[in-house]
């Protein structure tokens, strides 16, 4: 099932969640290969562990399979409702994890990373990620910060003005600039033909 | 709140960057039918979901899929059976698409909609308290605002009193300077008036002695032969000349004076011999050959003697001398030399 456009982000689309909402195991299984690789390169970003990120991505698997059903497509695109459930249950296991005074540092010693895509597969979803990494890379690093500190580590942006001893205003303007510029750069690559 | 700081939050919330009060007075606001935040959060959560892909991506073990197909129940849980954590305090930033729209499917059983009639009875009232805590807690924040608004008032007025003190005082200093500068060209006005005064007053004076000196017969009318000098010396432009002695008179003197302006010429000699009867004294300007300026008598007594010519020119002349002649004169010099200037 490694096929390369099997692996597209773009190939998540509504039809499939429809077909996995039926009970279709194939879909669900096609489910899984196009977007694995997403989430769990997601997961382990913010847990910095791949067996804790692995056991994450079982758990959001069977969520997403008990409720595929409540999904709709007027309320967002596929991908952002797979992500935004990964990230917000990774960041649950992250509060979870540094109540218990758990370091992922020493976690994730000895452990061997699975292998990248293979180019092939990278180059499905290349495009997409070239101009997401452009419009990260085209940010102020301050700006890029704070949205990786919310993003990655589920800070609010009072925790963040705390932490970067910064005033509250000021990250919260770099925050929504981000992620305006982001909105912007993004839709700028679409306008400009990017491919669908 | 109002609805531009709700809308404005929109993007920290798709950041997961809003904490849990902010996060639940947005989706409060949500769950009244704000369509316009409802279009934003849509894409800003679609732009949020991107993030991921700027990660060096990393596939999952390949016995995880697998795992997870072995793990499901046979069919998908309809999303009304699913019950709620009543630990959860707040939506999560992934479920507001599960919460704030219920999907149009089909109701399944009888006891639904009372389900969901509950559910949103209980939605509302969370809602509602949420947007009292959030009310009560701006009510708060608008006062410390406000006081901080009145504080800054009251240091801008004092402000705005200290820079109009120092732009009076500056525009004193300006005014002062511009006075000062008054003065200064007042006092140099004045300055160069009374030189020029006392410049017509010397040239007055010595046009005066001039006009003295010019008149027939007037060589005796100035006090001592050392005041009529002084005076000649300040004559603006004037050529002095000193003439000593020959051995023929050896204590005679002489001080030539020409001011070229006027064109006139005035030799005082002292000491000069008497000369005798059928002869004079006269006067040479020797450039390239003597030229004569003008003769006179020195008569029996007269120790001193004043001669006034006015001459076209002999500036190129560089030695003078008086010598004796006939009388009458000669074109050249005939007789002994008895005064002669250094050349």
């Amino acid at each position: 099932m490694d096929k390369p456009l099997q692996l597209a982000t773009s190939m998540i689309d509504p039809t499939l969640l429809a077909r996995v909402v039926q009970g279709d195991q194939q879909a669900f299984s096609q489910l899984y290969d196009y977007s694995s690789t997403l989430l769990f390169t997601l997961a382990v970003r913010i847990l910095g562990n791949h067996d804790e990120a692995a056991e994450l991505l079982q758990d959001v698997y069977l969520e997403i399979w008990r409720k595929v059903s409540r999904y709709d497509v007027g309320r967002g695109t596929p991908a952002a409702w797979l992500v935004t459930l990964t990230k917000s249950r990774a960041i649950d296991r992250l509060r979870a994890r540094a109540a218990r005074g758990y370091h992922a540092e020493a976690a994730t010693a000895g452990q061997i990373a699975d292998p990248a895509p293979s180019p092939s597969e990278a180059q499905a979803d290349q495009e997409l990620r070239n101009a997401v990494g452009a419009a990260l890379a085209g940010l102020p690093q301050a700006q890029q910060q704070a949205i990786e500190l919310a993003y990655y580590e589920g800070l609010s942006y009072a925790e963040i003005a705390a932490r970067l001893n910064q005033p509250l205003w000021t990250v919260k303007t770099r925050i929504k600039l981000g992620m305006s510029k982001l909105r912007n750069g993004l839709q700028q690559w679409r306008n400009e033909g990017a491919p669908q | 709140m109002t609805h531009e700081e709700l809308e404005e939050s929109v993007p920290l919330y798709a950041a997961g960057a809003l904490d849990r009060i902010e996060r639940q007075g947005l989706e409060a606001h949500l769950l009244s039918g704000c369509a316009s935040c409802h279009s934003a959060l849509k894409d800003y959560q679609s732009v949020a979901a991107l993030l991921p892909l700027a990660l060096s991506p990393t596939r999952p073990p390949r016995s995880l899929k697998a795992t997870i197909m072995a793990g499901r129940n046979p069919e998908p849980i309809p999303a009304q059976s699913v019950p709620n954590d009543p630990a959860r305090q707040s939506l999560e930033p992934g479920e507001w698409m599960d919460h704030l729209f219920p999907p149009d499917a089909p109701v399944q059983s009888w006891y639904l909609p009372w389900a969901l009639g509950l559910g949103v009875l209980l939605i509302v009232a969370v809602g509602g308290y949420l947007v009292w805590n959030v009310a009560t807690q701006h009510s708060i924040d608008t006062s410390n605002i406000k006081q901080l608004e009145a504080s800054l008032q009251e240091k801008s007025t004092k402000l705005a009193g200290v820079d109009r003190e120092v732009g009076d005082q500056t525009k004193t200093i300006a005014e002062l300077r511009i006075e000062l500068q008054q003065r200064t060209n007042e006092a140099a006005e004045a300055k160069e008036q009374l030189a020029q005064r006392e410049a017509e007053l010397e040239e007055t004076r010595v046009q005066y002695f001039v006009g003295r000196l010019s008149q027939p017969g007037s060589t005796r009318t100035f006090g001592t032969p050392q005041d009529e000098f002084a005076t000649l010396l300040r004559i603006p432009n004037v050529k002095a000349v000193s003439l000593t002695g020959s051995d023929m008179a050896k204590r005679a003197a002489g001080f030539l004076l020409y001011d070229a302006r006027t064109q006139k010429l005035w030799l005082y000699s002292v000491n000069l011999p008497e000369s005798p009867t059928g002869t004079t004294y006269q006067l040479w300007a020797i450039h390239d050959k003597p030229m004569s300026i003008g003769t006179f008598q020195i008569n029996t007594g007269e120790t001193a003697h004043l001669l006034v010519k006015k001459v076209a020119s002999f500036t190129n002349a560089k030695t003078f001398s008086v010598s004796l002649e006939p009388s009458g004169g000669r074109p050249q010099p005939t007789g002994p030399i008895y005064l002669l200037s250094r050349s």
